[in-house]
Formats: structure tokens, C-alpha cells, sequence
């Protein structure tokens, strides 16, 4: 046969091979078998030394196109085998994205804790320092120093878990109050202080009541504080826990240890003032004790209460949040269902 | 108080909406818990009169009554009351009437006969059971005057009337009267209530000249009697009834009756005794002595105390003084002759008495909350009045004044430059002296600053300025106080050194996967004692709700158990929980409190997924989670784990925690619990640790000194072992340690195995050593050198063969 017959043959089968070839490896092999060295267009290279320089030449250049195109298909088919082949092996591996992931277990922050924290941090950006204080008690400080005497009626107010006749389960945060007057030294500056923590009542348990629960103290004294202070602070504490569109009020109360003594209430968020079960159709929700720190209280920490006066305030953290969230039932606090406890991750900050 | 806005119209010229008052008087004054309007709901109750009465043809109890309803013709009523009859004026439910419950009346017939509407009780008619006169408790009311059939009965039952609870704190006890009300509501509304003094023409002859008459001038500073003779004791007028029942009082009979709504109108307790009590003309109040009893009027007896104030006869006890009267000298049908007690008692005596013998009255309420000192006459003399006009007595001359000692008036000084100073305000004195004129407090001006407020007796709970103050403040109005933020110089506000350990705690377990509980400081005793490594005495309250609240924990352990139990019984069986918080004991005669944390497991370490990758609770992974818990608190040195004994924990399976020796903890597994009682407990496997704060928070040292990370890469050598059993990992660690020189940064153990393919009581441990020096590249000789130290080390001490 002569070379420009093989040459056109070769042209021929040379693309037929290129194009069947179904893997890279044989096209890896059709490319030696064209164009390797001993491939069938080295072959006929050799093969031109045969013929006269004429026919030679045009030989020649039609090898080379003919290398050119069987490179150029060669290159076209291997990219194409490739991207097939990358496309087989992501089909294989194609997972059910729907079936579920592997939660982690994250851990939650109790509800109560929620709002102590974040009216910690509240207090201390105004400049209060947190301060505890001791759950079992004495009576001296948990009642005498606020001036609760024995046989004081409002005594009754608080039904007391006694442990022996002088020490009690403090009914109350106030007595921090009593034990932080007593301690500070008003030469280097003002008293600012908030003190949470549990109290204890002799109450049953039931969905209103519970015989523990958390508290938060607050107290400021120094020598120019006003009830209009108390009032500003007050209010924007109520607004910071429930929302800055709340109202407020402030009514006259009784604590032994302030006088004037008031407490707030908020504008009912169920029904927005207009009266409703949760506020008891009086559209108004009661949400904190306060008043101005009764002279007494001052003059038994050993405080001239000529000179200084301040106010202080006392607030339940489980009543905060039975009321921010809406809980019915204030054992769920205390029975700690895990799926009580941890619809509340949301709210953590 | 429950106080009726008729009524305070006797006072007090109102035209303000009631609810709109009450919230007035609640951000001014007092509370009101709530406004109640009787007859709201009602619908055509009117006056019916009983023409005839006849009874039903087929039923042993039923009536067929024809009554006047003032419409032409009369309705034929069937009524099952027992004491309906012939002439009453009844309340009568016409066709198409809402009674109590909202219930619906209708035309019907009853056993055969119609009945053209329903005679009521006033029960069915909205009024609660304890004010409800016992003689028509149990049928029909029947009017005790004739009133004009067909006219609605809501005036003539009161019910027309506004109710205001005012929920008084006990400092206001005296707005606890319908005069001490007028007078809140008088400032509040800026008018001067009409209070009416009481004279008393006496038509009967002195009766007081032979009397004796004893009392202690503490117990009772003021002790007067009056005696009324020939009482007719009979119902009271209704206008009467209605004052009552509206304050929440039960009718009983005019005397007492009297006695009652003169302790409404003026808050002086009053009582009534048969005057054949005191036959011998002596009266005594004195200490209750040992041994002594008394048959109270609500029939109980009790046994006399020597702190309890007793009234006597000069022979025995006849009533408990300012709680409640005896009831052998109660006033009863047969009674003719009354005798009036109206005093001051001791508060604080009262309050006791009332509380040992739980019979706290409306009287008791009183005297230990305190009363007006300058009502106690006018009120007997009221009672003296009222008995003559209701019940046909006569009044005898004369008072029995046993102790009639005066208060005296205080005067409290204060400045407007004070009021303003504590109020942030800037009143001016005569806008201060407006307020106590509303207040009806005398005031007078001393000079352009100094007031004097003179209080009188009606008013016992002002004492000093700051009382004043609070009358300026409310009667100002908290609305126009201005809200402000203290003016200070620089308080640096934040939380104490010791609080931010227990943060930091908090905040850690919180990572490691826990949900923070809060349980119950309050346990059973046997709970209070578990988990603890050497229990102390237990710090118990002395009147316990219940047996399960009876001490307090000794550690959080057992509070975690219990929420355990709760989950577990509600098919909550992964529970990763945890608790800081106190723990109490009593020891060397000391309240104690203690810091701890502590946590607990059930289930599984990660939820468990359709892969299964997920691992049991186990004891490793809980005691990963104390090592990640240290790690996290800075404490990486000298923690070491020694199998111990703890109460509640399983004997094999527990490790003490110890850092430089000290006892800090413990984990492990909790007893089985298959023995307990706890249903929910018992196939339950559950591990848990509890650290002792107090004495981890010290080592927390907060501050780093930052280091470089590495810069020279690290050898690591593995090294597999053949020991005994019994040969610890904490003895091979320590003597690795020992053994490798300094460029030992780690060693892991990475493998353990004791099973069939090695020899009887040996078995198998792989540990990885990793070595590195922190100025150098390592040298393979250097590292060798230092294995060969440690194989022979092993060999020598622990008689290791190496793999
Ligand atoms: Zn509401």
C-alpha cells in the first residue's frame, strides 16, 4: 500500500480508535499505538525515508496535521473521560442529605439564671457590685437589723423556716443589705450593691408557691439619693426585663425596713392594660418591692441617717421569669424536666 | 377590709365611677385587691309576696305558692324550701331571670304542676355561704320587713353597692373602719369626711358604784363597760343585715349585730356579754393561769395559757380577751340585760393568743394591728345608742371605767427642705401644707423650713419624718414624682473574686454538654446524708412541712438524683445534668455553707443517631469530663484519682479526687439503685461526680503568661506492656515519668487489653511518649536513650515485659 494510502487510512481509524476508546487507559493506549514510538505515525516517518524527496515532503506534512489532529482529539477525549469519570465517582457518592445530623448535647443555663445574669451584668454597668450572702441566717440579721423586732406583725408576712431560736433560713435577701451597710465605708464612696440568692418560706408547694425560691437585692446609699432615683431605676430595670413599650406604676406598700415603701407594677403584657386573667382584670402586674431606706435600718449598721440615705429593693427572679416567659407553674423551676429546661437555650446572652 | 361605697357616701360626697376611685386609692393609698358590683349578672329578681301556700299534691316536701309580683294577676311559684310560707316577702327569679352561675330561670312544671318563675336563697342568688344568716341558710330568704312586690331587690339586699377590697398592709391598719377609710379616701379626693360625734342621753339608773373592777394597766390601758337592761333580741333591720353581709359579716341577732358594725364603723372591737355573767358585779382582766379552760362562743375548748389575756368574772374565765368571748357568757335568748365591753388590749399578748389558739377574729386582727385610742368611748357609746333604737334597751348611767388611760399626742418636726431632699422634688411649704390639710393632720409652720405635724390617735402609724415623708409622697402622687439616676461619684461595679470562679464553673459544665438545675436545698434526712464522704450532723428546720423537707443537703448529689427520678419517670432517659450551689452541715457546733458542683449522667454521652456513633455513659467518660473540667479551670498538676467509698456510690467502681493530696470530690457510679423504692430509678445506670468548690476555687488562679507554641517538631514513641492485673495505670505513669527525662512532654495510655489472647492475670497496655525540647531539635539518640530508661525502669519496679 502506499504511504498516502496509509496516511488516509490511518486518519481514518486513527479518530474511530480515539473516539471509541471508553477509559482513560485505553485511550492512554490508542495514543501510543498512534503516535508512541513505536507507533503507526513513527512507522510511516520511517517509512518516508523510502520514497522519493517529492512525494517525501508532502508526506511529511500530512504526518504532521495528521499528528496535530490526532493530538488535539486525543486531548479533547481525555478531558472528556476525565470530567466522566469525576462525574461517576460524585454520583456514587451521593448521600441522602435528608437523613438526620448527630446533634451535639449543649448545655443549657437555667431559666432563673438567665434573668440573675442578665441583670447582673444590667447592675453592674451602673456601677453595682454584687455581693452574697449566708442561707442560713440569724434572726438578728434576717429580721432585728431591718427593723422587724420580735412580735412585729409583718413578721407574719413571711411564715419562717427556724432552725433553732436565733438562726433561720433567711426569708428573704434582704439581710445582705443589713450585713453590706454594716460593713462599708462610706469614706471611700458610695454604696451600690445587688445580692442574689435563694430564700426560703414555709409555704407548700403548689403552682403559685414554693417553699424556696430566688431573690435579688438591691441597695444604694450615700448622702443625696432620692426617691426620684429610685423611681428612675426602677423603671428602667422593668423595661430592660420587659420591654421598653411596658408602663409603669408605682403604689404605696409597707416593708418594715424602707419608709416611704412602694411597689410596681408593669402594664399587663397578656392584655396590654385592658384586664385579663394573668393580670386579674386589673391590667396591672405587681413585680417588685422597694422604698427608701427606713432611718432604723441606717441607724443599726451604725449609719448617721441624718446624713445619708439611700433606697433599696427586693424582686423575684422565678417571679420575672414566670412572668417574662409565661411559665404557669413555678415547681417547673425546681422538678428540672429537661424539655422545661432546655427550650430556654435560646434566650441565653 | 371589704369596704362598701354606699356606705363611705355617708362620709363622703362621691360622684367619681367606683372602679375609677379604686384605682385612685391604689396608687394613692391602699390596694384594692378588687371592685365587686353583687348584682352584676342578675337579672329580674324582684320582691314577691306569699299570697298562699299550699302544699304539692304528689311530693312530701313541695309548695304551690301564689305570690304578688305587683302584676295583675299573681304567679303560681313551686317551691321545695322548708321554710316558705304564707305572707313572707320573698326574692322571686321571674321567667327569663339570671341567677348566680349565670343559670337561666324558666316557666315549667314541677311534678306535674307549673311553676311560673323560682323563690330564691341568697346563696342561689350570688352570696357566699359565711355571710348567708344561718336561719334562712338552708331555704328561702325572707325579707324581714314588707317591701313593694314586683320592685327589684338589688337596693333592698345591698346589691347595688360597690364592694372595694382594700388589701391594707398591716402599717394602715387604720383604714381597717369605715371612718379611717373616709378619711384615706377624704385626702385622697381632697375633701374632709363628716364624722359624727355620739352623745348619749342615759335613761337608766347608775349602775357602776357597785361594781368592782380589776385590770393590769399593760394588758389593757383602756377597759370600759356599759350596761344595757331589757334588750329585745330579735333579727336586725335589713339596712343593718346589709352593712353586715356587704363587709362579709354574717347577720346573727341585733346585739351582736351592734357590736359588729360598730367595729366596722370605727375599729374599735366591741363586745357583748349576758350581764348574768357577771352576777357579782366583778370584773377582772388578767394573765391566763395554768390549768385554767375555756369553752369559746365557736364551742371549742381550750386550754388557758399563762400568756393569754383572760376576762373573769372574778371567779372564772368568761371570754379570751380580744380574740373571742366565752361561750357560756354569750348573749342568748334568754339574754335581757347586755353588757358593753369596748378596750385597748396589749397587741402584742393578742397576737400571740390568737396564733396559739389559730383563731385569729376580726377583733384579734385588730388589737394586735393596733386600734384608735380616742374611739373607745364613742364606740360604746355608739353600741349604747343602737341597742336602744334596735333592740328597745335602756342605757344605763354611767361607764364602767376599769383603766381608761389617755395617749398622748406626738408631734413630729421635720423640714420642707428634708421632704424635698429625700424626694427629689421641689415642693414648696404651702403646697406641703395643703397635703396634711387634706390629710387632716395639723400642721404648723415654725418658721420658713421647719413644720410640725401633730399627730392624733387615728393615725398610730406615723412616728418620724419618714412617715411624713410618705404622706407627702403619695398624696403627691408617685406618678409626678420625676425618674432620675443617682448623681454619684464612680462606684466600679462587678462581681466578687469568689463569684466569678463559681461563673467560671458554671460556664464550663455548661460546655461539657450539662443543663444547669436548681433543686431543693430541703431534703429528707436519709437523702441529706448521701454522697458524702464523712457525713456531719445535719442542720434541720424545727417545724417541718413535710417529712421529705426536713434537712438540709450535704451534697448536690442527691437533689440531682431526685431530678433524675422526675425525668426518668417521664421517659426522659439521656439526662446530662448539673448543679452549683450549697451544700450545709453543722459541724464543731457551726452553721456551715460549702460551694459545690456536681453533675449527673444518664444514657448516653451524645445524643443517640441512626449511625450509632454514640457510647454508653460510662465511668471513663464522666471522669473526662472532671479532667476537662480541671483542665478548664487552670488545674492540670497533681490531680490524682484513688478508688474510694462514698455513701450512695458503688464500692468498685467510685475514685476520691485528689489535688496535692487534699481531697477534692469524688465520680464514679451511683449505686445501683435496683433495691430502691424509686420505680423510676431501678434500671437506671447512672454516674455522677460532686466537687467541692471551696476548696477548688483557690487554686483557680486567673492571669497567663503567654508561651510561644513549639517551634521544634516532637518524637513520639509507642511502648506495649505486659504487666500484672493488679499493676495500676497511675503506677506505670508515674514511674514513665520518673524514668524519662526532661524532654518528656506527654504520656497517653492508647491501648488496653486483658482478654483471651493474653496470659491469666496479666494484661496488656499501650502508651504513647511524647517528647520534645522547646530550644532544640530532638535527636533520635537522645530519645532512645531515654526509652531504654524507661523499659528498664518498668522491668525493675513493675516487672513489665515489653511486646
Ligand atoms: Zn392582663
Amino acid at each position: 500500500m502506499d504511504l498516502f494510502e496509509r496516511v488516509k487510512q490511518l486518519r481514518k481509524e486513527g479518530a474511530k480508535a480515539i473516539e471509541s476508546a471508553a477509559t482513560e487507559k485505553k485511550l492512554d493506549e490508542v495514543r501510543v499505538k498512534l503516535m508512541g514510538r513505536k507507533g503507526e505515525l513513527t512507522e510511516i516517518l520511517h517509512a518516508m525515508k523510502e520514497i522519493d524527496p517529492q512525494h517525501r515532503r508532502e508526506i511529511g506534512q500530512e504526518v504532521n496535521q495528521l499528528r496535530d489532529q490526532f493530538t488535539e482529539r486525543l486531548d479533547v477525549s481525555k478531558k472528556a473521560l476525565v470530567k466522566k469519570m469525576v462525574e461517576q465517582r460524585l454520583e456514587n457518592e451521593r448521600l441522602d442529605v435528608t437523613l438526620p445530623g448527630r446533634p451535639v448535647s449543649l448545655g443549657t443555663k437555667h431559666v432563673v439564671r438567665i434573668l440573675q445574669d442578665d441583670l447582673e451584668r444590667f447592675f453592674i454597668g451602673m456601677g453595682y457590685q454584687v455581693v452574697q450572702g449566708p442561707e442560713i441566717e440569724s434572726e438578728h440579721y434576717n429580721f432585728e437589723m431591718l427593723n422587724l423586732p420580735k412580735d412585729h406583725p409583718a413578721r407574719d408576712m413571711q411564715a419562717t423556716f427556724y432552725i433553732d431560736d436565733d438562726h433561720l433560713l433567711r426569708s428573704q435577701t434582704s439581710p445582705v443589705q443589713a450585713r453590706t451597710l454594716e460593713k462599708h465605708d462610706f469614706k471611700k464612696g458610695p454604696l451600690k450593691m445587688i445580692s442574689p440568692g435563694k430564700v426560703y418560706r414555709r409555704d407548700d408547694d403548689d403552682a403559685t408557691h414554693s417553699h424556696q425560691f430566688a431573690q435579688m437585692e438591691g441597695l444604694v446609699v450615700d448622702r443625696h439619693i432620692t426617691m426620684g432615683d429610685l423611681k428612675g431605676t426602677l423603671e428602667s430595670v422593668a423595661k430592660h426585663v420587659f420591654g421598653q413599650d411596658r408602663e409603669t406604676r408605682l403604689r404605696p406598700s409597707y416593708f418594715p425596713f424602707t419608709e416611704p415603701s412602694v411597689e410596681m407594677d408593669v402594664s399587663c403584657f397578656n392584655c396590654d392594660g385592658k384586664g385579663c386573667a394573668v393580670c386579674k382584670y386589673t391590667g396591672w402586674i405587681e413585680v417588685l418591692g422597694a422604698g427608701m431606706v427606713h432611718p432604723n435600718v441606717l441607724e443599726n449598721a451604725g449609719i448617721d441617717s441624718n446624713i445619708y440615705g439611700g433606697f433599696a429593693f427586693g424582686l423575684g427572679l422565678d417571679r420575672f421569669a414566670i412572668l417574662k416567659y409565661g411559665v404557669g407553674d413555678i415547681r417547673d423551676f425546681y422538678t428540672n424536666d429537661v424539655r422545661f429546661l432546655e427550650q430556654f437555650r435560646q434566650e441565653e446572652n | 377590709m371589704l369596704v362598701s361605697y354606699n356606705w363611705l357616701q355617708d362620709f363622703l360626697d362621691l360622684h367619681e365611677d367606683p372602679k375609677a376611685l379604686a384605682e385612685k386609692i391604689t396608687r394613692t393609698g391602699i390596694e384594692i385587691a378588687s371592685t365587686v358590683h353583687p348584682m352584676t349578672g342578675l337579672k329580674k329578681l324582684v320582691v314577691g309576696h306569699i299570697l298562699s301556700c299550699e302544699k304539692h299534691p304528689d311530693s312530701d316536701h313541695l309548695h304551690i305558692t301564689q305570690v304578688d309580683v305587683g302584676e295583675e294577676k299573681p304567679l303560681q311559684i313551686v317551691c321545695g324550701a322548708p321554710n316558705v310560707a304564707k305572707g313572707q316577702y320573698v326574692i322571686v327569679a321571674l321567667h327569663g331571670a339570671r341567677i348566680a352561675g349565670n343559670e337561666k330561670i324558666k316557666r315549667g312544671k314541677i311534678r306535674g304542676v307549673v311553676s311560673e318563675g323560682m323563690i330564691c336563697g341568697l346563696q342561689e342568688i350570688g352570696f357566699s355561704d359565711h355571710v348567708v344568716p344561718k336561719k334562712v341558710a338552708n331555704g328561702i330568704f325572707v325579707f324581714p320587713e314588707p317591701l313593694e312586690p314586683g320592685s327589684d331587690v338589688y337596693h333592698a339586699l345591698g346589691m347595688d353597692d360597690y364592694i372595694l377590697d382594700f388589701d391594707i398592709t398591716p402599717n394602715r391598719a387604720d383604714t381597717s373602719s369605715m371612718e379611717g377609710a373616709a378619711f384615706e379616701v377624704g385626702a385622697i379626693i381632697d375633701q374632709t369626711p363628716k364624722i359624727e360625734e355620739c352623745t348619749v342621753k342615759e335613761d337608766g339608773p347608775e349602775w357602776t358604784q357597785s361594781w368592782q373592777g380589776h385590770a393590769d394597766l399593760k394588758l389593757a390601758p383602756k377597759y370600759l363597760l356599759r350596761r344595757i337592761s331589757n334588750v329585745k333580741l330579735a333579727d336586725s333591720p335589713l339596712w343593718l343585715q346589709t352593712r353586715l353581709w356587704n363587709a362579709g359579716i354574717r347577720p346573727i341577732n341585733n346585739v351582736v349585730d351592734v357590736t359588729n358594725y360598730v367595729m366596722l364603723l370605727t375599729g374599735q372591737p366591741m363586745h357583748a356579754y349576758d350581764a348574768t355573767t357577771f352576777a357579782n358585779q366583778t370584773v377582772e382582766v388578767r394573765h391566763g393561769r395554768k390549768g385554767e379552760k375555756l369553752k369559746l362562743i365557736s364551742q371549742d375548748e381550750i386550754d388557758v395559757d399563762p400568756d393569754d389575756v383572760v376576762i373573769t368574772n372574778g371567779d372564772h374565765i368568761v371570754g379570751l380577751a380580744g380574740v373571742m368571748g366565752g361561750f357560756d357568757s354569750e348573749v342568748n335568748d334568754h339574754t335581757t340585760d347586755v353588757i358593753l365591753e369596748s378596750a385597748v388590749f396589749d397587741p402584742a399578748l393578742i397576737r400571740k393568743a390568737a396564733l396559739r389558739h389559730a383563731n385569729r377574729t376580726a377583733a384579734s386582727a385588730r388589737f394586735e394591728k393596733g386600734i384608735n385610742w380616742d374611739n373607745t368611748e364613742k364606740a360604746i357609746d355608739i353600741a349604747a345608742l343602737m341597742l336602744r333604737n334596735l333592740a328597745s334597751g335602756r342605757i344605763d348611767a354611767g361607764i364602767l371605767r376599769v383603766n381608761d388611760q389617755p395617749k398622748p399626742l406626738k408631734a413630729i418636726k421635720t423640714t420642707v427642705s428634708h421632704i424635698n431632699h429625700v424626694l427629689g422634688t421641689q415642693l414648696t411649704v404651702s403646697e406641703i401644707t395643703h397635703i396634711f390639710d387634706r390629710l387632716n393632720l395639723p400642721l404648723k409652720r415654725e418658721d420658713d423650713d421647719q413644720i410640725q405635724v401633730t399627730v392624733p390617735n387615728r393615725r398610730w402609724d406615723l412616728f418620724i419624718p419618714a412617715d411624713l415623708i410618705e404622706e407627702v409622697a403619695r398624696i403627691y402622687g408617685y406618678d409626678n414624682l420625676k425618674s432620675t439616676q443617682p448623681v454619684l461619684p464612680q462606684t466600679h461595679g462587678g462581681y466578687s473574686p469568689v463569684e466569678i470562679k463559681q461563673r467560671r464553673v458554671r460556664e464550663v459544665l455548661q460546655q461539657l454538654g450539662l443543663d444547669e438545675t436548681i433543686n431543693y436545698s430541703l431534703t429528707s434526712t436519709e437523702k441529706a446524708k448521701l454522697f458524702t464522704q464523712d457525713p456531719n450532723p445535719l442542720v434541720t428546720v424545727q417545724w417541718p412541712m413535710n417529712s421529705s423537707r426536713v434537712a438540709l443537703r450535704q451534697s448536690l448529689l442527691s437533689g440531682l438524683v431526685d431530678a433524675a427520678s422526675y425525668n426518668l419517670a417521664r421517659q426522659n432517659s439521656e439526662l446530662h445534668l448539673f448543679e452549683q450551689g450549697r451544700v450545709f452541715n453543722h459541724a464543731q457546733g457551726h452553721y456551715q455553707e460549702y460551694e459545690h458542683a456536681a453533675a449527673l449522667y444518664v444514657g448516653h454521652t451524645q445524643p443517640t443517631n441512626w449511625q450509632h456513633i454514640d457510647h454508653e455513659v460510662d465511668f471513663y467518660g464522666v471522669k473526662g469530663q472532671v479532667v476537662s473540667l480541671l483542665t478548664a479551670l487552670g488545674i492540670k498538676e497533681n490531680v490524682s484519682y484513688e478508688a474510694g467509698q462514698i455513701a450512695g456510690m458503688h464500692p468498685t467502681r467510685t475514685a476520691i479526687i485528689k489535688i496535692s493530696d487534699v481531697t477534692v470530690g469524688f465520680v464514679g457510679m451511683l449505686l445501683p439503685q435496683y433495691q430502691s423504692q424509686d420505680k423510676a430509678l431501678r434500671n437506671a445506670e447512672m454516674y455522677g461526680f460532686e466537687l467541692d468548690l471551696e476548696k477548688i476555687m483557690p487554686l483557680m488562679k486567673p492571669g497567663v503568661k503567654a508561651q510561644p507554641a513549639p517551634k521544634f517538631p516532637s518524637i513520639e514513641r509507642d511502648l506495649s506492656l505486659i504487666l500484672d492485673k493488679k499493676v495500676s495505670n497511675a503506677q506505670i505513669i508515674s514511674a514513665i515519668k520518673a524514668s524519662a527525662g526532661k524532654y518528656l512532654q506527654q504520656v497517653t495510655v492508647i491501648d488496653h487489653y486483658d482478654g483471651v489472647q493474653i496470659e491469666h492475670g496479666k494484661k496488656s497496655l499501650t502508651y504513647k511518649l511524647t517528647f520534645l525540647n522547646k530550644k532544640a531539635t530532638l535527636t533520635d539518640d537522645i530519645v532512645n536513650h531515654a526509652m531504654d530508661e524507661v523499659i528498664e525502669s518498668l522491668k525493675q519496679q513493675l516487672g513489665a515485659q515489653v511486646r
